[in-house]
Order: structure tokens, then sequence, then C-alpha cells
């Protein structure tokens, strides 16, 4: 299911050694007979790129030159009351951004998922990785089974996952608060301070299983002769896990944290969900909520776009602020 | 806004900085059809304003008209005109009403360039749509000669300036529904005045069970409610609209539920949810502040409580008196950019109009109907056995009598909903007076009109 974005498999480093100008440099030294077989193989890679570049700048660059612009301008109406008059696009500057960094509720929403990604991604991956090594140890059993029993609340759509465990948090419907009751327990999933772990909990529900299956394809990767190796030495299941495995999964370590970093700041639909049964969730609950309640309830698609760009700003200061932190250059760096 | 549906997933990991293509994507997957929708339509269609000017269909020309509605069983009146006008076929899309997505999935439509050719919108929620002017004024088609046969006031609530910008459908006169048999075995009067409501309150607290919930994010009753008490939000002069969120009618009706919430006697869960639900199947509240629209709610998700339910008018602030407000009501509005306008109004004002259309919306339960003539009250009695036999909607046609008709929209009352729910969850989280609610609101709200480019005073 391409559901959901918070994390994606790791593929990007292979391609390193295909530089495309090697093939230049090997036209220039050599004799001019070839430039042939390179136009036309030239023209045959235009021919595949193309499709990709097309849609790439139709898709891509298009939409965020186009919320770039948006962000820059905004309208203007004229007509008494503002009503039946003529309205057109001006030139704002940066007040749209302005606007939305005068804004506390957007301000606070930033801070929610901050916090958010603070204590879910470290318990998820956590909990992934964990999940993965004992998958991968030498005991385990029933491992096609449990792997993809795991895996497989990744395969529901976020929309729907919340709606499910929106059954299990509503007072009086739910069975769980039920429970909880008729132990004398009196538990709210949706109060004011326990509704953004409830949307914690419908997140790692869904994606721990998908980073574990990351991590277990790279696990899969390391030779086995490094373990005998280890074993020979005297290693023990758990030396193993601390000091080949771990490290050796690093890279996809990295790798999902990052997507989970991203997955975080854009969260929208698990809040968009439960906010008709929560009395806690405001329009502006996550910053990703608050653009969309801009566009589409205020339809202020000036400010919105300003958001977007602005919550794209705080994705790359994260992602790259990350990878910076663990020593590593991210694939797609532009190197 | 701009955007894409496209799908970047399965293109690489190079995932790290792609921001704004992400965010969309995930709103996609948010999956509210409104934004799906939205996000789609917005992408291409932009600044693709080539003017398709309103034509005239051409004898024996074969159309069909989009419209967009979210009234129970709206289809049965648009069968009824589709047999009846081969030529002009109605093709009814059901938009979701939940916390106003249909009318993101409208703003969005109309960005795009691609509105429907109908659409219901409700009265509150006109002027916002005019801002863009994304509605046809109808007077250029001689609308006017038509006005009788609507109640005045309704009709005058899409009137703006010299323009007629959508036909009334129906209203929604508010009253209080009661369990009968619950309030009378615990020996509770029905309340008349509020402060009987508040006394009412405690007594079934000591039961308990609670009396209402003040659900944080309903703008929409509170508007009601401060409707009842004499509030008059907006007002529009010569060029310039005055917002009077924070006036004293309104901080009247703040002041009272912030009592009766400070003091436990009733609930703060949202409303017309499970949970709420769930209370009024079971009686954990046995009352609720509706509107004459309500009788097919309560019927339809309380099957249970059959025959225990009764209507009463509104509480009242003054002993005697007989202030009553609105909540919720509809139009059926022609979008400017129609191909068809003339058609699309005759559809409008047959479905509003035409005794046959209004019986079958009234089985549906659209509301109270605009329409002066073509039904009789007790036609809207469709519940009656839920109701043990009452003639309930004589209570909400002499409420609706009773409206007090100068109330005025103003735009982005969708924005002020919003608002007024952020600052009621706020307040009720951290425990702010209800009335800086109201002080928030009104100075949000001027700043938001000034934002869309109107000229706005903040009237005290």
């Amino acid at each position: 299911m391409s559901g959901t974005d918070r994390g994606r498999p790791a593929t990007g480093r292979v391609q390193r050694t295909r530089h495309p100008h090697n093939s230049r440099n090997f036209r220039n030294s050599r004799n001019p007979r070839l430039t042939r077989t390179e136009a036309r193989n030239a023209r045959a890679a235009a021919a595949f790129v193309l499709p990709f570049l097309a849609l790439f700048l139709l898709c891509f660059v298009a939409p965020i030159g186009y919320a770039v612009h948006q962000s820059l301008h905004r309208t203007e109406r004229t007509g008494p009351l503002g009503l039946g008059g003529q309205e057109r696009e001006v030139f704002a500057g940066l007040a749209n951004y302005a606007h939305a960094l005068a804004d506390d509720r957007f301000l606070t929403g930033f801070g929610r998922v901050l916090l958010f990604g603070v204590v879910q991604i470290p318990l998820m991956i956590a909990l992934a990785t964990a999940l993965a090594l004992l998958l991968e140890s030498a005991s385990a059993r029933g491992i096609p089974f449990f792997r993809s029993a795991f895996f497989l609340p990744y395969g529901v759509p976020g929309v729907i996952a919340s709606i499910l465990w929106g059954f299990l948090y509503v007072p009086g419907i739910s069975p769980l608060v039920e429970i909880a009751g008729s132990l004398g327990l009196h538990v709210d999933f949706l109060a004011r301070d326990t509704v953004l772990w409830s949307i914690a909990n419908i997140v790692t529900w869904q994606f721990t299983g998908y980073n574990m299956l990351v991590l277990i394809s790279q696990l899969k990767a390391v030779p086995d002769e490094l373990y005998e190796a280890a074993r020979i030495d005297g290693a023990n299941a758990w030396h193993l896990a601390r000091h080949i495995k771990i490290p050796l999964i690093r890279p996809a370590l990295v790798l999902t944290t990052v997507f989970s970093i991203i997955g975080t700041l854009q969260l929208f639909a698990e809040p968009m969900v439960l906010r008709p049964l929560a009395a806690t969730i405001d329009s502006g609950f996550t910053p990703n909520l608050h653009a969309y309640s801009e566009a589409f309830v205020s339809n202020n698609q000036h400010i919105a776009a300003a958001e977007a760009v602005l919550l794209a700003l705080v994705a790359c200061v994260l992602s790259f602020g990350f990878l910076r932190l663990v020593g590593q250059r991210g694939d797609g760096s532009g190197r | 806004m701009s955007t894409g549906t496209y799908d970047s997933g399965r293109e690489s990991g190079r995932g790290q900085g792609r921001g704004p293509g992400r965010l969309r994507r995930r709103a996609l997957l948010g999956g509210a059809a409104a934004a799906a929708a939205g996000f789609t339509l917005a992408g291409c269609g932009d600044g693709a304003d080539g003017d398709a000017a309103p034509q005239e269909r051409k004898k024996g020309q074969k159309i069909t008209l989009s419209f967009w509605s979210w009234v129970p069983g709206i289809d049965k009146p648009v069968d009824l005109w589709n047999s009846g006008h081969p030529e002009v076929q109605v093709e009814v899309e059901t938009v979701s009403a939940v916390d106003g997505r249909q009318y993101a999935k409208m703003h969005a439509a109309v960005k795009a360039g691609n509105p429907p050719d109908l659409a219901q919108i409700e009265f509150p929620v006109v002027p916002g749509f005019l801002l863009d002017n994304a509605l046809m004024d109808l007077s250029a088609l001689g609308v006017a000669r038509y006005k009788d046969r609507f109640v005045g006031w309704q009709w005058q609530q899409s009137v703006f300036g010299t323009g007629v910008y959508a036909v009334p459908q129906a209203s929604g006169p508010m009253g209080l529904f009661l369990r009968q048999d619950l309030f009378d075995r615990w020996s509770i009067q029905f309340p008349q005045t509020w402060d009987e409501y508040e006394e009412a309150a405690k007594a079934v607290r000591r039961q308990g069970a609670w009396i209402e919930t003040f659900a944080p994010a309903n703008g929409n009753r509170f508007a009601g409610l401060a409707w009842q008490a004499g509030a008059k939000w907006y007002a529009a002069q010569g060029d310039t609209w005055t917002v009077h969120i924070d006036d004293e009618p309104t901080r009247k009706v703040a002041d009272y539920w912030e009592s009766l919430v400070r003091r436990k006697l009733v609930k703060t869960i949202p409303d017309r949810q499970n949970a709420w639900y769930k209370d009024i199947q079971t009686g954990a509240i046995p009352a609720w502040i509706g509107a004459s629209w309500g009788d097919a709610l309560l019927a339809g998700n309380a099957p249970g409580t059959k025959g225990k339910w009764r209507a009463a008018p509104l509480p009242q602030w003054r002993k005697g008196a007989d202030a009553h407000a609105n909540w919720g009501g509809s139009t059926t509005a022609i979008f400017a950019k129609t191909s068809y306008p003339k058609d699309a109004l005759d559809f409008a004002l047959w479905l509003n109009s035409d005794p046959k259309s209004i019986a079958l919306l009234i089985d549906g339960g659209y509301g109270f109907p605009s329409a002066k003539k073509g039904y009789a009250t007790a036609d809207l009695d469709v519940h009656q056995d839920f109701f043990g036999g009452q003639a309930y909607s004589r209570v909400f046609a002499d409420a609706g009598a009773h409206v007090d008709t100068s109330w005025q929209w103003g735009p982005g009352v969708d924005t002020l909903y919003q608002r007024l729910g952020d600052a009621f969850t706020e307040a009720l989280g951290s425990g702010g007076s209800f009335r800086s609610v109201l002080r928030a609101v009104q100075a949000q709200t001027v700043s938001d009109l000034r934002g869309k480019g109107l000229k706005v005073e903040s009237g005290g």
C-alpha cells in the first residue's frame, strides 16, 4: 500500500558509479566513430528519462513552484462589502509568511508535533529494531506469521486506522474504557493531555511493522560469516545484536528515522479523523491541519501556501540536521 | 494553493527535502474526500477562466446539471424532476456535511474553476461564497417574481445589495427535545426559562445523568443561542461590515453556559457523534437543544427510545417571552460558472416550492420548508410515533414564526465557527473565561475579514 509515508525502502545508493559525464570524457578522447553510437545511446536515454522528467516537472516541480508563487501573493477585493466586486491577485511579498508566523495556533501546532516526534519516533524505532532483531534471531519461531502480523497494520490506510482506533477511544463505545471503568479506573483517551499520545499510539501501531521490515531487509544483507566469526570469538546472542547487527543496520535506522521525522511533521489524517470525536483537537492541532483549515475552511489559499512552504522548510532543516548529526550524508543530497 | 495528487511513494528512497509534495500527499491520504477533490482540482484549474459565457439551452438540446447536496433522500425529488424533464437532467452528488467538508470541497472547486451547477449552501455560508464571486446573481434572471413563494426573512438571507444569490430551501427553527418518561420519573418540569433549565440541569445531574453537552466546536448552535438572546453578530452598512460578536446578549449566553460547564452541570463532549448518540440512546443525556430537523436525527439514531421524546419551545430569558432562533437552514445556490443558469434556476425553484417535491423532501427530513405553500404543518410530523403522538411540528412552526428576522450573516462564518470552536476548546482545557473567548474571536474575526480585503469595523 502506498497509503502512507513514514518510511520508504532504501534504494538510493546503488547508482553512484555510473556518472553520466564518464561517457562524455570517453567520447572526447576516443575516435569519433563511436559518437554515433553514443548519440543513439543518448537519444535512447532521453527517451527513457523523458516520461519521468515530464511527470516530475508536472507533478512535483510545478506544484512546488505554484505553492511558492501563491504564498507570495494575496487576493485584493473591491466592490461594496467585498461582494460581487472584482478580485485580483497582487504581490504580497512576505506578508503571508509574517501572518503565518504570527499565528499562535500554527506555532503551537509545530511545538506539538515536535514533542510528538521527540517521544514517538525513538519509541517506534526502538520497538521496530527490537522486533526485527527478535525475528532475525536464531531461535525465532513462526517468523513468516509474525512478520506479516506486525506488518499488516501498514496495509490499513491512515484514515481507516484512525476510525478503528476512534472506536476504541470514544467513551461510551470503547470496550477499553469500559473494561478500565469496571476495574475502577477512569481513562479518557481523548482528553486534553492524552489525545496526542492516543494519536502517537495509532501512528506507532501503523508504522512499527513497516520500519521493522526495512530493518529486517538490511539485516538479511549482513553476511553470515560475520556471525560465525563472532560466535567463534565467543559472542552470545546479545553481543551479536549489540556489536554486529545494530552497527550494521545503522543506515537503515537513519533512513527510517528521517522518514519518521518527515511523517511526524506532516501528521494530518489521524487528528483530522479524530477531531469530530474529540473536543480537544482544534483546527491547528498540527501544522498540516492548520494549513488545511486555512485553505479549505477559511478559503485563504495564499496563507495556506505560505504555511505549506514553511512546513517544508522545517522538514528540510530537521531532516538534514538529523543527517548531519549522525554524521552521514543523505542519498539525495545532490552529490 | 498548489497541489498534485501524485504518489511519489514508489520512486526512490530519496526523501528528505520533498516538503510540499509530501504534504499534499499526506493531505490526500488524509482521505477526506473533500480534501482529495480539492487538491486534485486546484492543481490544474486556476487561471483557466476561459469564460464559457452563460448560454441559452437550444430547443431539444439535452443537458445535465450537477447538484451537490446532503439532504437525506434528495435523490427522490431529483428523480421526479428528471422523469418530467428529459432534456434537463439533474445529477446529484452527495457531499459530506461533517465539519463543513462540503464547503471545503466547494471552495476548492470554485478556485479550480469547475464548481457544480447547483449546490446546497446553508444560510450562514452564502456570503462567504460571494466573496469569491462564486454565486450567480439571480436577479438578472428575473427571480424577483418568485419571491412571494417563500418565507420573507429566509428569502432575505440570500439578498445582498441588489443581488439575490440563492433560493431558500429550508430553515431550522430551534427547540428543546426532552425525554418525557425520564423527566416524569424524576419529577422534573419542562423548563420554560433558562433559569428553570439550570434548575432542571441540577435535578438531572442528581439522577446521575446530564441534561446537555456544551460541544465546544459547535459554533452553529452557539450562534443560534446568541441569536435568541438578541445578538446581531454582523451588520452591513454602506460598504463596511460591522462585527459584534462580543456584544451584551452573546456575553449573557456565554456566561450562562460557562457557569453550567464550571459547575459540571453539562458535559463537554462533541455532539452528534458516537459518544453523544450513545448517551442519547441510553438516557445518559435526556435532552437536546436542537432544531426542527432534529426529529429525523433522533428517530434515526435512538430508535430504542421511540415514543419517549417530546419537543418543547426553547427556554426563554424572560418568562412568557417568545424569542426564537434558527439553527441551520439551507438554500439552493447556482454557481456563476454554470452554462445554463435559466434551467438551473427552474430546477431550484421547482425543488423548493413544488408541492410534490416538498412532500418528498419532508419525507427525507430536510428541515422546515422555506416555501409558504404546498404543505401543511401536520405533514412535517413525519416521526409522530417517535414523539408519542405529539404534533411536534407545531412547536417548530411557532418558533419559526417568532425568529428574530433582523439577524444577518456575514462573510467568513465558517472561519468564525472554527475560531469559536478553537477558543472554546482552549477555554475548556485551560479554564479561561468564556468572555475571553468572545473577546478573542471578535478581534480575530475583524482581522480575518480585513485580511480578505474587506472594510470592517469592530462593534462593541
